[in-house]
């Protein structure tokens, strides 16, 4: 471990430590405020290294959607540039024997640099609603509170208190079950994308204001032509009945239904969609004038 | 602009070893530092900033908490530099903490290596028009060995 370049002077942090307990003790003497413990995943090259070299690109592209698919985990890395995205892309490449191996992996990839080209664009223009949502409710019908049984992972459904816990826990969580949990929150709970997204922001590894707001955007439509929603049978599905299987509410589900029925259940018809001046009059002059004209593909229902 | 005794500011978009200031000055005195109002405002819980600290004590940085623009500059004057080198950053946050930052010292910032280099900015607003225009310079690096 290289140290530090300069002589150390009153007011520099220790860069020594007996055991991780004591960088745990340290944080919480000199950031009393900030909650929680230590995740279990680690920060430094090294950790970063091992999940490089697991990269399986061909049963990333089979598996991905799943919880237990081969995944990379590399988000935390990437984010605070501990690996670079030409690192990666490079690491990949090595791997694979054609082009099709590689295809999803290299374009998951291309998603994060389009989302920081959207922020380069867009600046703190991020931080509001891009569009009217398209769910037939006005944005006013959003709380703007996160509601206390959410972040406390009280809320007796199986699914969304598991990824609360590991949210809260290990600062990560599948793509998909990012998914659900802003789809439930936004669309069954009534609850404003960005009480969620800066929610999901305490606690991320990889948190980042682009990839996270704008995926909330997206999934509350006000980011795209119209929002995206999902039912039990695609959760269950997807993380192998094993929320449902010990689920409480296993029987009154509100997941469950088909996607015409919950259509119906969770959004008002649509008033004419009208183009009213938008928060991107807010982008701040010196970012390009260019319209993002919204409407992602991003993340697949 | 060439500095005769910079200091590097690390921010948190760049905590690896390839950041360009870094490489640019391996032997320049480094900084981190903990920004104690984002993790206020923004109530950024423990283990991001021990993952933070974990990607920070793997390289040679001196690591502060406080005002982040304040403790460059101090670090400055600690190592009487005559510039500050950083790295470009998409966050408008740290842009606005670089441009504090160059009112009072100069400061340059270096562009990280970018996943794709195309010829003119791509069309944004839809990930599929970036990508018609991206995907194919991306795989230009690509050599299958056969
Ligand atoms: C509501 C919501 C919030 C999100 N918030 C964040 C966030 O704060 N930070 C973040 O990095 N990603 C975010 N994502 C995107 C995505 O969920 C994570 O990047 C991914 O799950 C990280 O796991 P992984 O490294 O195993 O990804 P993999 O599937 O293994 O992908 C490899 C890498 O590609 C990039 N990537 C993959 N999918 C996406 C995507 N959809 N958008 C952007 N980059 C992607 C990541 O850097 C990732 O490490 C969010 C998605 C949703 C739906």
């Amino acid at each position: 471990m290289p140290s530090a370049a300069s002589p150390p002077i009153n007011g520099d942090l220790p860069r020594q430590f007996a055991s991780r307990d004591a960088l745990n003790t340290l944080l919480a003497q000199e950031f009393p405020e900030a909650e929680g413990e230590l995740s279990p995943i680690r920060g430094g090259r090294e950790a970063a290294e091992n999940k490089l070299r697991r990269i399986d690109a061909r049963s990333y592209a089979k598996s991905r959607n799943h919880l237990n698919g081969a995944v990379t985990g590399l988000s935390p890395y990437i984010r605070h540039g501990v690996l670079s995205l030409p690192e990666v892309r490079d690491a990949v490449f090595a791997r694979i024997r054609n082009r099709d191996e590689g295809g999803k992996l290299i374009n998951e990839l291309g998603w994060r640099d389009f989302w920081q080209r959207m922020w380069l664009d867009l600046g703190d223009g991020i931080h509001h609603d891009q569009e009217p949502f398209k769910t037939g409710h006005d944005a006013g019908a959003y709380s703007r509170e996160l509601p206390a049984d959410v972040r406390a992972g009280t809320t007796g459904l199986a699914c969304m208190d598991g990824f609360r816990d590991q949210l809260v826990s290990t600062g990560w969580l599948h793509n998909h079950a990012r998914m659900w949990m802003a789809a439930w929150l936004v669309h069954w709970r009534r609850v404003h994308w960005k009480a969620g997204a800066d929610w999901f922001l305490e606690h991320l590894l990889d948190g980042d204001p682009a990839s996270n707001h704008l995926s909330w955007q997206w999934v509350a439509s006000t980011f795209s032509h119209k929002p995206y929603f999902f039912n039990r049978g695609n959760l269950e599905r997807y993380s192998d009945g094993h929320f449902c299987d010990s689920c409480p509410s296993a029987n009154s589900c509100p997941l469950e239904g088909s996607y015409d029925q919950l259509e119906n259940r969770l959004f008002a018809p649509m008033p004419a969609i009208r183009e009213t001046g938008n928060n991107r009059n807010q982008q701040r002059q010196r970012r390009s004038s260019g319209g993002a004209s919204a409407a992602l593909a991003r993340p697949k229902r | 602009m060439t500095f005769q005794r910079p200091i590097l500011w690390i921010h948190e978009e760049a905590l690896g070893a390839n950041n360009p200031a870094l490489q640019a000055w391996p032997e320049a005195p480094a900084v981190f530092v903990f920004d104690t109002c984002w993790i206020q405002d923004a109530r950024i819980s423990r283990k991001r900033l021990g993952f933070l600290y974990e990607n920070a004590l793997d390289l040679p940085l001196t690591l502060r908490k406080g005002d982040v623009a304040a403790e460059v500059l101090a670090f400055a004057r600690r190592h009487q530099a005559d510039g500050v080198v950083s790295s470009s950053a998409v966050d408008p946050r740290l842009e606005q903490i670089g441009e504090a930052i160059d009112a009072e010292l100069p400061l340059e910032l270096l562009d990280p290596e970018p996943f794709v280099e195309l010829p003119r900015p791509p069309r944004l607003g839809r990930f599929s028009r970036y990508w018609r225009e991206a995907e194919a310079v991306v795989w230009e690096g690509y050599s299958a060995a056969r």
